[in-house]
């Protein structure tokens, strides 16, 4: 916020915010499709929402305000990491040096808020598959940092604002290599942080197997609602990022942008799609092997950037 | 970054991880299949001008490295009815991890070593991180018929050394390096073979039982 | 300098009046007023100088043993006077509280005679700028906390604990003794200002650095070095385990900085070497604290985490030195300063909690607490904030500084120099704090949050505000450095800077105030938007109704305490990923799990090292006969033993 913001930016996030619940309908759409049926509207989502918040809430008498506040501070959390990304091309509202640590540790904090939230409850579902999501952040943490790491080295920038705004278009021809094992690696996240297959089956009501539903058992109504929108947010969030490394948009227009922006978060959907129909989940010991996988590629894409 | 032969040199690596990273025994050939592919295409990406040496070299290399030797292995495993799991002796991670490592020890020790006329910066240090890779699936699986991997990747990384000096070596002596390996397979999968009816398991650490 | 004098008599004194004065309350009183008085002194002094200020450094006028013994007040000084000052006042308010149950008045007054002695040497070390008096002071703060850790001396546990203490300490002291002597030999005194005068050859500089490094490794609990700490810290009351780590622990890395100031040109492996250390005492310090279901024992290994944070900053510091890149040098050493500042704060914070949990429960145990937020709201909202905070989320304190060094490590990856690999440091940091995430959500989680796990420990309800008002303190400190990184930065840059040697310590460019500022921007902006939401959601959602229920337990409608994941539960399956590295146990029976974590150095190094030196010890016992006069021969035969020596070396030269 250094005064310059744009107020196209602010645009592009608020349009960002109003598309992410239809995004998660894609993935599951292209996924029915692929299997051969038919599934829900990729609209449902906006139904879900506006069904849940009209809806009464239930309270557990062992939670506290922990509970009530997790999900707001969720989506509060997320709001604020997508404010850092550029995602017309030129600058974010929120930036400064060394903000990709600042994107990292506001989805952190959403981690924490959601967590303890589901310990709140006392359930031991809910223990289970916060226990569950720790563990898999701890391996999905440190990749996303070297991720950046890479994004830094081949930009010089240190804020997302650059690293991922109009420097990448320069970096692409140079760093070609590096920039599409950082991309690869962003995809294993995206499917490891949202509790996609093959990392968790979103599908799935089965409580034994579940890592992100199962937290979340015991919300309802309007919290309910917000968690439902955090998620979907949170996905929205990883694709956009993904697109903003993978797609240059410093020489498209300032409206065009983000339009590719969204564009390109709905083939990220699809493309998330694809795999939950090609994979099964993978067992759960089997999954810091997927993101070690993904850390290895962000790792050698900076082996080769330091060379 | 931008070269044909750079693109296939990393892939190369991605083959490398693959084969640490991977717990099917299936995967880890069509893996190393898949190096022997773009280990074939690497002489003609490398050359200046298209030879008879150089287009002889990379189809030999496609036939034997990418077609002959899987389809083998893959055979050995169908015959003497392996079972699918890799069983590592040192656990994926660790192993994706040392083999991150291998790859940064490749890029470093590459720029210190008195290489003559490197056509290609990325070369050298793949082919350095292809053999410890190759020594490390060697030495950390259990099974016989991933040590045979291990050992494939190994000589492909001594192969891809070799291809620094494409112009000077004798085409002979390449297909002198393709015969041996073929033989040194051959050989390994006739043992792996014996090894299972013997002792009804390519467990090689059952071998620990032939000694006095 | 007078106001730092004052300060540090006036500590002196805080606990003799307690034996003066024969009411307890007008002793406690007068105790309270002595330390907050020294608090203020030092303040003063301290802020003008890390606001840019300076303070005429002073000399004893009497000729004193081992030189001049000077004193002055630099930016790195003024930073540890203050966290030491502050953690103490808040420790000792909180302790006189804390000590009015379980204990005899007799006790508590010898507990805070010890606590203010140890203030008082901490502060006395922090400003000596002289070999003497700075070993003076390190000793007197060993033997003050050892006396402060051992309130409990009926235990054998507590009496072990601080045995192995005083022989840690102790080890890093001989050594402290090899440092001052390779570096001052051949130097006119052992002032600070003659040391770093020397240019020392290499090998008497790797000598003098290495020492420097086992011996403050030793205080600081650097992985190997640490096996004392987590004994110390539990077996200590609360509040001292508070000031052990937030205070006495970090004298330790005041000497890895104040050497790498002395020693300005600093080679890269001395680099390479911290940040290893660093990142190995950060990543084993937190798995090592996941096992652990003693939540003493438990900080007490996140002190060893946060340790390791600190040792990367200073690490990628010592780089930027060392490959001639000052900003990212400045950057480094911040970072580390900062941190240094965040942990005294969040730790001592936690661990006061600790103390008021354990006070109203009169467990450690983690599996035997729960729920614990409704019955003790304050403890609990402090405890939540220094989580959030040693986790390192935005907005708190801890965010600050992990990002400051972040910075440091990006700033090094851009450079040209070998430096540039520091850049992997990050991953590092991602892991740690991720870690960290992982095993306060365990912590908070089974001790406040659920429901009573055992119906025999029975709570009262909130502590009392002696103990409540400390910690609320303490939390508002985190909350604050955390929002305004733009105060906050400018300062610990310049003795960053001071340290990276900067001539005129001046705040490198790069590093300047916009992206401090902007930082402020970012972390207002989100407790904003968390106030907008959450004033959102009351108002507009707070007209549906609400109905309270049990927890939903997927159709099982009555759900026991039993049935909650327990703590160890929770670590389970982190420990089981990283048990290879680790050597972490989970033990798994039909009807039960445990997690074990043995100490490789205690267990492997040195217990079998001190048996071994014991037997050597017997061996020689033979030649103690109970009589003088033989003990008198010993003596005599030394004696010519060093005469003959001599002769031999004098015709020699």
């Amino acid at each position: 916020m250094t005064g310059h913001t744009d107020w196209r930016a602010l645009v592009a996030v608020a349009m960002v915010l109003l598309i992410a619940p239809a995004i998660p309908g894609i993935a599951t759409k292209t996924k029915s499709v692929l299997t051969g049926r038919r599934g829900a509207p990729v609209l449902q989502g906006y139904r879900d929402l506006a069904k849940l918040v009209r809806k009464g809430r239930v309270y557990s008498d062992v939670s506290t305000w922990v509970f009530r506040a997790g999900p707001v501070v969720v989506v509060a959390s997320l709001v604020l990491a997508l404010l850092m990304l550029p995602l017309d091309g030129r600058s974010a509202p929120l930036h400064f040096a060394g903000d990709v640590v600042a994107f990292a540790g506001a989805l952190a904090l959403g981690r924490f808020a959601l967590v303890l939230s589901g310990l709140d409850t006392g359930s031991s579902f809910e223990g289970m598959g916060a226990s569950r999501e720790v563990t898999i952040a701890s391996f999905a943490e440190p990749v996303l940092f070297l991720c950046f790491a890479a994004l830094v080295l081949a930009t010089g920038h240190l804020s997302l604002n650059g690293a991922v705004g109009p420097a990448i278009g320069a970096a692409w021809p140079r760093d070609t290599a590096s920039l599409v094992l950082v991309a690869l690696a962003l995809f294993v996240l995206l499917l490891a942080e949202n509790a996609r297959v093959p990392v968790d089956d979103p599908a799935t009501h089965l409580e034994l197997t579940m890592v992100h539903e199962v937290i979340v058992l015991d919300h309802s109504g309007p919290d309910l609602a917000l968690v439902l929108y955090g998620s979907a947010l949170k996905l929205t969030l990883f694709a956009a990022l993904l697109v903003c490394v993978v797609v240059p948009r410093a020489a498209l227009r300032a409206w065009t942008a983000p339009v590719a922006v969204a564009a390109g978060v709905a083939v990220v959907a699809v493309l998330v799609g694809v795999v939950e129909s090609a994979m099964a989940r993978l067992r759960l010991t089997r999954v810091p092997q997927l993101i070690v996988g993904a850390g290895a590629l962000a790792l050698f894409g900076i082996i080769l950037l330091l060379r | 970054m931008q070269t044909t032969a750079e693109l296939l040199l990393l892939l190369v690596v991605l083959t490398d991880l693959a084969v640490l990273g991977s717990s099917r025994l299936r995967t880890c050939i069509r893996a190393v299949a898949a190096q022997g592919l773009l280990l074939g295409l690497l002489p003609v990406a490398l050359a200046s001008r298209y030879t008879v040496h150089v287009v002889a070299l990379s189809a030999g290399t496609v036939v034997v490295k990418a077609v002959v030797l899987p389809l083998f292995l893959l055979w050995a495993i169908r015959e003497a009815a392996v079972r699918r799991e890799v069983e590592p002796l040192v656990g994926y991670i660790a192993s994706l991890l040392l083999g991150a490592a291998a790859v940064a020890a490749g890029f470093a020790i590459a720029t210190r070593l008195p290489v003559p006329d490197v056509a290609e910066p990325v070369l050298v240090p793949v082919a350095l991180a292809t053999v410890m890779i190759g020594l490390i699936v060697l030495t950390t699986r259990r099974k016989a018929l991933t040590q045979v991997v291990g050992y494939l990747m190994l000589e492909n990384g001594i192969y891809l050394f070799g291809l620094t000096q494409t112009e000077s070596v004798p085409f002979l002596l390449e297909v002198g390096v393709l015969l041996d390996i073929f033989a040194g397979v051959f050989i390994m999968g006739i043992v792996v073979f014996h090894i299972n009816r013997e002792f009804d398991s390519l467990d090689s650490s059952h071998l620990t039982e032939l000694r006095d | 300098m007078t106001f730092v004098f004052w300060s540090v008599a006036l500590l002196l004194v805080a606990g003799p009046i307690g034996a003066l004065v024969s009411r307890r309350a007008a002793a406690e009183f007068a105790y309270r007023a002595c330390v907050s008085a020294a608090l203020v002194l030092g303040a003063v002094p301290a802020v003008r100088v890390l606001a840019g200020g300076s303070v005429a450094s002073r000399t004893l006028a009497t000729p004193m043993p081992g030189g001049p013994w000077v004193f002055g007040l630099d930016a790195l000084s003024a930073l540890f006077l203050l966290i030491a000052l502050g953690v103490g006042t808040a420790a000792a308010w909180f302790g006189v509280a804390y000590l009015h149950r379980g204990v005899t008045a007799r006790a508590a007054r010898t507990s805070h005679f010890f606590l203010s002695t140890l203030l008082a040497a901490v502060a006395a070390l922090v400003v000596a700028r002289a070999a003497v008096p700075f070993l003076i002071a390190w000793e007197l703060m060993a033997l003050a906390s050892y006396g402060a850790i051992v309130l409990d001396h009926g235990q054998a546990g507590v009496r072990r604990a601080g045995l192995l203490y005083l022989a840690a300490t102790h080890t890093g002291t001989l050594l402290l003794f090899v440092l001052f002597a390779a570096w001052g030999a051949g130097a006119p005194d052992l002032t600070f200002a003659a040391l770093g005068g020397r240019t020392l050859d290499p090998a008497a500089r790797a000598i003098v650095l290495g020492a420097a490094l086992i011996a403050f490794g030793f205080k600081a609990g650097v992985v190997p070095l640490h096996f004392w700490l987590p004994e110390a810290h539990s077996a200590a009351p609360s509040h001292i385990s508070a000031v052990m780590s937030g205070v006495v622990i970090k004298m330790g890395i005041y000497g890895l900085l104040r050497v790498s100031l002395l020693m300005g040109a600093l080679p890269a492996w001395w680099g390479w070497a911290l940040l290893a250390l660093g990142g190995v005492s950060g990543v084993l310090g937190v798995v090592w604290a996941l096992a652990q279901h003693d939540l003493k024992r438990l900080l007490a290994f996140h002190s060893v985490e946060n340790i390791g944070i600190i040792l990367l900053g200073i690490g990628v510091g010592a780089l930027g030195v060392a490959y001639g890149h000052p900003a990212v040098a400045a950057l480094g050493f911040a970072g580390a300063a900062l941190h240094t500042m965040n942990h005294a704060l969040f730790k001592s914070l936690l661990f006061l909690g600790a103390g008021s949990v354990v006070h109203a429960t009169g467990t450690r145990e983690l599996e035997r607490m729960g729920g614990l937020a409704r019955r003790m709201p304050v403890t609990a909202l402090t405890f939540l904030i220094g989580s959030a905070a040693i986790v390192g989320l935005p907005p708190l304190n801890g965010f600050v500084s992990e990002w400051l060094i972040a910075r440091s490590m990006f700033g090094a990856g851009l450079s040209a120099s070998p430096a540039r690999v520091a850049v992997l440091g990050v991953g590092v940091l991602g892991l740690i704090g991720a870690l960290a995430l992982a095993c306060f959500a365990k912590v908070f989680g089974a001790v406040f949050l659920g429901r009573p796990r055992d119906a025999s420990v029975v709570v009262a309800g909130e502590s009392a505000a002696g103990i409540t008002r400390p910690m609320a303190v303490l939390a508002a400190a985190c909350v604050a450095v955390g929002l305004l990184p733009g105060v906050v930065t400018p300062p610990v840059l310049r003795a960053g800077a001071l340290v990276a040697g900067h001539a005129n310590p001046v705040v490198p460019a790069a590093a300047s105030d916009p992206a401090a500022m902007a930082a402020t921007w970012f972390t207002l902006g989100l407790g904003g938007a968390l106030l907008l939401l959450w004033g959102v959601v009351r108002s507009g959602w707070a007209r549906t109704p609400w109905a309270a229920a049990t927890t939903w337990g997927c159709g099982y409608g009555l759900p026991t305490a039993r049935m909650q994941y327990t703590a160890s539960s929770f670590a389970a399956p982190l420990l089981g990923a990283y048990r290879g590295m680790t050597g972490v146990r989970v033990v798994r029976t039909d009807a039960s799990l445990a997690t074990h974590v043995a100490d490789p150095v205690l267990d492997a190094v040195v217990t079998p090292g001190w048996n071994r030196l014991q037997e050597a010890a017997r061996r020689i016992r033979p030649l103690h006969r109970g009589r003088l006069s033989i003990y008198l021969m010993y003596v005599v035969a030394a004696l010519l033993a060093m005469l003959t020596y001599l002769m031999l070396a004098g015709r020699g030269a």
